[in-house]
């Protein structure tokens, strides 16, 4: 079924369809929406599933914690300040394997108070453990939140999907909202490897002392490292199933790309017009989207850009005294590459502000233009 | 018991750190200093139903729409739950801890709900303690001779009920008019109390055509023959044609549904005798009625809900206004001369005295005068052997007289006028003569202010207050009224005013009742115990696992209506 619904709507849909038995959630703006009609589908009956309301972030994260132990699965979705509160419980679901879903729509951290969108948010729990997926259009945000779970109860990984605020979280767009028997064939029920059973109790998450503790990590950073290959096997399934195929990357017009932009979220989509504009002129660029961020797609990311002669990263998020936080980790992965070529990096669109077509001819001017970038970050549009 | 394992490798380990055993060794009660244990408490209403009824089980059967069980749970307790569903003065709504958010249950109009439910209606009969040959009069059929006869009965005694007059039912009938009680309704609650085998005699008085002699031939008596003379005005001209009594006026106006208005009447008066009487000249034509009281509406002790009927009528209440003087012409009542009052300094029960303003006297045109300004027995049939003060028959806690295997109650015995305590003291009454006649001394009956239960539930007498409600688990929605038939249209027959609730409303209603006191499984403490250790019990309630509870009073604390009890654990006593 086609229906023309915002981004925020798109996930709740696909949080529906994943058939979540429990969902917390304090509302953030621009997430509101998300758990709003989700309360509803509770209420109504179209969804079968437990709403738990909490008194802050923190406990959401916490309730979502109980619910996934407790063998369900379990959904929940927030925002900025939201996810920063929810911080120290992303470090309790990841390390107690739980298969958690969040959907995180990007939005810029006060102060200066902002609603708008930002990937600070969400890079800033990069190492909390969780897969992290950006989306570009409301279709891939629903279908993010089918495959999360498929992923995360195959690989015992929490995922985050992200969107942009308002950019893609308010924004209608017709959406393909597939039926549920066909769902139901793709993403069987949780079947918890471990669970709290009041019959049969064990204790969880207690004291691990040193002998022990680094192998519990090791193989967490096995299961990230799988799921890579879940991820591929998963979204090469999904579009089987359908029709809508996803990969750890995103390669549009690469063939002998020499200038390669890449970019995250919603930037994509106003870059995919702009590449088009560059290629009629026949100049060689290409776009390289980046879905999955974490864990990092290393081999698949050295592969794409291993014939491009610049690299032009486009940051929406700022890590201060450093730079943009994409451009800073694919510049690691390059480093372990046979070929570096130079990466240009781009902040831009901070707080929300507009990412237009222009912008992309700018930065991509700029990279034609030099040889090598002449900073470390590269701020656009900066007010003089 | 726990040990320490140590994984040679990493493919030995967990995904995830938790025990590899099971923690049911470990019993975590032993930690604990203070024990939940489930206990149900009074509630409100409950404690001060003067018919002894269950309310807060009956509105939670209500609730979980079982309302045969509720009905059946009523009549327990009282027979007449159509006629207190529509007259009682319901002082559990006074209580009701409701009250105070969003306003208190309308648990009058559940009971006339569950009353006019459609069926045959089945009294529930018990197994019979009778001794053998055990026979007991009932002297008047009101609600507290009937109460009584309906307990014994169905207990397994042979009873015979002598009514005065040649209708049964008492000031249920005599009493009330038809648009607050239709008789259909009041008759087929008597019905069904017959139908359990009472035998009535009719025109049986005693002391006229019914001696003690008589009664020899029964093991025990009751007489419960109510309070049928009205008190006096005490002013002059009170002897005059056209000044009616109350009581005898609604006694006319209720066998025959008429009686003699001229077109201004007054009523004097602030009972529900003087509601009645005023409401009743109204529907048989007087233009225009009016009542006079003496106090203000503070002190009225009709029901609010009878003085807010009434004055939608267009009757007007003339507070703080006594009669001096009934004026005549030829014999008859022309007029009424009257007084200005004020409130003075508090009489021996703290109500204020009422004192007439010097000079303030006015006269007005009336073609008729109701006094109703309360009523008393004539005891004179009683003889020697059974002692009276101040009008009313002495009686016990066991509502035993001065004559032996002679028991009273009613308003005759206690003067409380409301057919709930009626019904309350012919219930003692029956549960007394059985203890009585089985041999047993008539011990352990509460005073005769508070309530009995035929079938008691075991509760805490403790009484659940609205500080004691966890109002987290509570919002205030409003009452639900009761339909009723517009001012306009019923002042123009006898048909009933108030039109009851439809399931929808009753049930919203119940949904309202906190359950003060009394477990109805919501599942609260089970959900919120952190160490797993309430277990729901398959049909009722639940119980703690005391192997676990490590007693730390969140199911407590919690609990929506105080239905669980925290107590110190023995063993930490010192």
């Amino acid at each position: 079924m086609e229906k023309v619904i915002m981004g925020n709507h798109a996930v709740s849909y696909g949080v529906q369809l994943a058939r979540v038995q429990v969902i917390a959630a304090y509302p953030i703006t621009p997430q509101t929406q998300i758990v709003e009609i989700l309360s509803e589908f509770c209420a109504d009956g179209r969804l079968n599933a437990k709403f738990i309301k909490v008194e802050s972030e923190h406990s959401v994260m916490a309730a979502v914690v109980g619910a996934s132990i407790a063998g369900v699965r379990a959904f929940t979705a927030t925002s900025s300040h939201g996810l920063a509160l929810m911080h120290e419980v992303l470090h309790w679901a990841a390390g107690g394997r739980l298969p958690i879903v969040l959907a995180n729509v990007n939005r810029a951290l006060g102060p200066g108070w902002n609603v708008w969108t930002e990937q600070t948010d969400s890079l800033a729990q990069r190492d909390t453990g969780w897969m992290q997926f950006y989306c570009e259009t409301n279709q891939e945000a629903l279908d993010m939140v089918i495959q999360g779970f498929k992923i995360a109860e195959t690989v015992l990984v929490p995922v985050m999907l992200v969107l942009d605020a308002f950019v893609l979280s308010h924004t209608e767009e017709p959406v393909n909202i597939p039926d549920q028997a066909t769902v139901d064939s793709f993403l069987p029920p949780y079947n918890p490897r471990f669970k709290l059973e009041p019959g049969d109790p064990h204790s969880f998450y207690g004291l691990v002392a040193p002998d022990h503790y680094m192998e519990l990590r090791h193989k967490m950073a096995k299961s990230m490292e799988e799921a890579v290959q879940v991820t591929q096997q998963v979204g090469a399934e999904f579009g089987k199933v359908f029709g809508r195929p996803y990969d750890l990357l995103e390669k549009y017009r690469m063939d002998d790309a020499e200038i390669v932009l890449v970019t995250s979220g919603t930037i994509t989509g106003t870059s995919r017009v702009v590449v088009d504009e560059w290629r009629a002129r026949g100049e060689k660029v290409g776009l390289l989207k980046v879905r999955m961020f974490r864990p990092t797609p290393f081999a698949a990311l050295r592969e794409a850009l291993a014939e491009a002669k610049k690299v032009a990263v486009v940051d929406r998020n700022i890590s201060q005294g450093h730079g943009g936080i994409f451009a800073s980790e694919i510049r690691s992965v390059l480093y372990g590459a046979g070929h570096q070529p130079p990466l240009f990096p781009f902040i831009i669109g901070l707080g929300g502000r507009d990412v237009t077509p222009q912008s992309i001819h700018s930065i991509l001017s700029y990279t034609q233009e030099h040889d090598r970038p002449d900073q470390e970050a590269i701020w656009m549009e900066v007010k003089k | 018991m726990s040990e320490i394992i140590v994984f040679d490798t990493e493919g030995d380990m967990p995904e995830l750190t938790m025990s590899l055993g099971s923690t049911l060794y470990n019993k975590t009660g032993s930690w604990r200093y203070l024990r939940p244990v489930y206990r149900n408490k009074t509630s409100p209403c409950n404690q001060v139903c003067p018919a002894g009824e269950d309310i807060v089980a009956y509105l939670g059967l209500v609730n979980k729409g079982r309302y045969d069980l509720a009905l059946q749970t009523i009549l327990q307790e009282n027979p007449f739950p159509g006629v207190c569903g529509r007259v009682c003065p319901h002082p559990c709504e006074a209580e009701c801890n409701r009250a105070q958010l969003g306003g208190a249950i309308a648990i009058h109009a559940m009971e006339r709900f569950l009353a006019d439910l459609p069926g045959e209606r089945r009294l529930p009969v018990l197994s019979s303690t009778a001794p053998p040959g055990a026979k007991v009069a009932v002297i008047g059929s009101g609600p507290a001779g009937l109460s009584c006869a309906y307990q014994l009965a169905r207990g397994g005694y042979e009873v015979t009920v002598f009514e005065a007059l040649s209708v049964l039912g008492g000031t249920m009938r005599v009493g009330i008019p038809s648009y607050r009680l239709p008789r259909e309704v009041l008759d087929s609650e008597i019905a069904a109390i017959l139908a359990l085998g009472v035998e009535v005699r009719t025109g049986m008085r005693l002391g006229e055509n019914l001696s003690w002699q008589h009664l020899d031939g029964y093991s025990a008596v009751f007489v419960a023959v109510g309070q049928h003379r009205s008190r006096r005005l005490n002013v002059p001209g009170e002897e005059a044609e056209g000044v009616l009594p109350g009581l005898h006026f609604l006694w006319q106006v209720n066998l025959g549904q008429q009686g003699p208005v001229g077109p201004r009447v007054v009523v004097v008066g602030g009972g529900n005798t003087a509601m009645d009487s005023a409401r009743a000249a109204l529907r048989l034509g007087a233009r225009e009625v009016q009542i006079l009281y003496r106090r203000s509406r503070h002190e009225m002790p009709a029901i609010a809900e009878e003085v807010e009927e009434t004055e939608q009528e267009g009757i007007r209440i003339e507070f703080l206004t006594a009669p001096l003087q009934v004026l005549t012409t030829a014999g008859r009542v022309s007029g009424l001369k009257c007084t200005r009052m004020r409130l003075g300094a508090p009489d021996e029960r703290g109500r204020r005295r009422p004192e007439a303003v010097p000079g303030s006297e006015y006269m007005m045109e009336v073609d008729t005068v109701i006094p109703a300004l309360g009523q008393e027995s004539d005891l004179s049939f009683l003889g020697s052997d059974v002692q009276a003060n101040n009008g009313l028959i002495v009686i016990n806690e066991a509502g035993a007289t001065s004559r032996p295997a002679a028991f009273a109650g009613g308003d005759a015995a206690t003067g409380l006028g409301t057919v709930a305590y009626a019904i309350g003291s012919g219930k003692r009454a029956a549960l007394a003569i059985d203890k009585h006649l089985r041999g047993e001394p008539l011990q352990g009956f509460p005073p005769l202010t508070e309530n009995m239960s035929v079938v008691p539930r075991e509760v805490d007498p403790a009484v659940v207050r609205f500080e004691d409600i966890n109002l987290a688990y509570f919002s205030a929605e409003p009452r639900t009224a009761q339909p009723q038939r517009v001012a306009e249209q019923r002042v123009r027959d006898f048909g009933e005013v108030n039109l009851g609730f439809a399931e929808s409303e009753a049930r919203r209603e119940a949904e309202r009742c906190f359950s003060c006191g009394t477990c109805n499984q919501c599942d609260t403490c089970w959900l919120y115990c952190p160490d797993v250790s309430v277990r729901r019990l398959d049909h009722e309630g639940y119980e703690f696992d005391y192997d676990y509870c490590k007693g730390c009073g969140l199911c407590a604390e919690e609990c929506p209506r105080e239905a669980i009890s925290i107590e110190e654990e023995l063993k930490w006593r010192k």
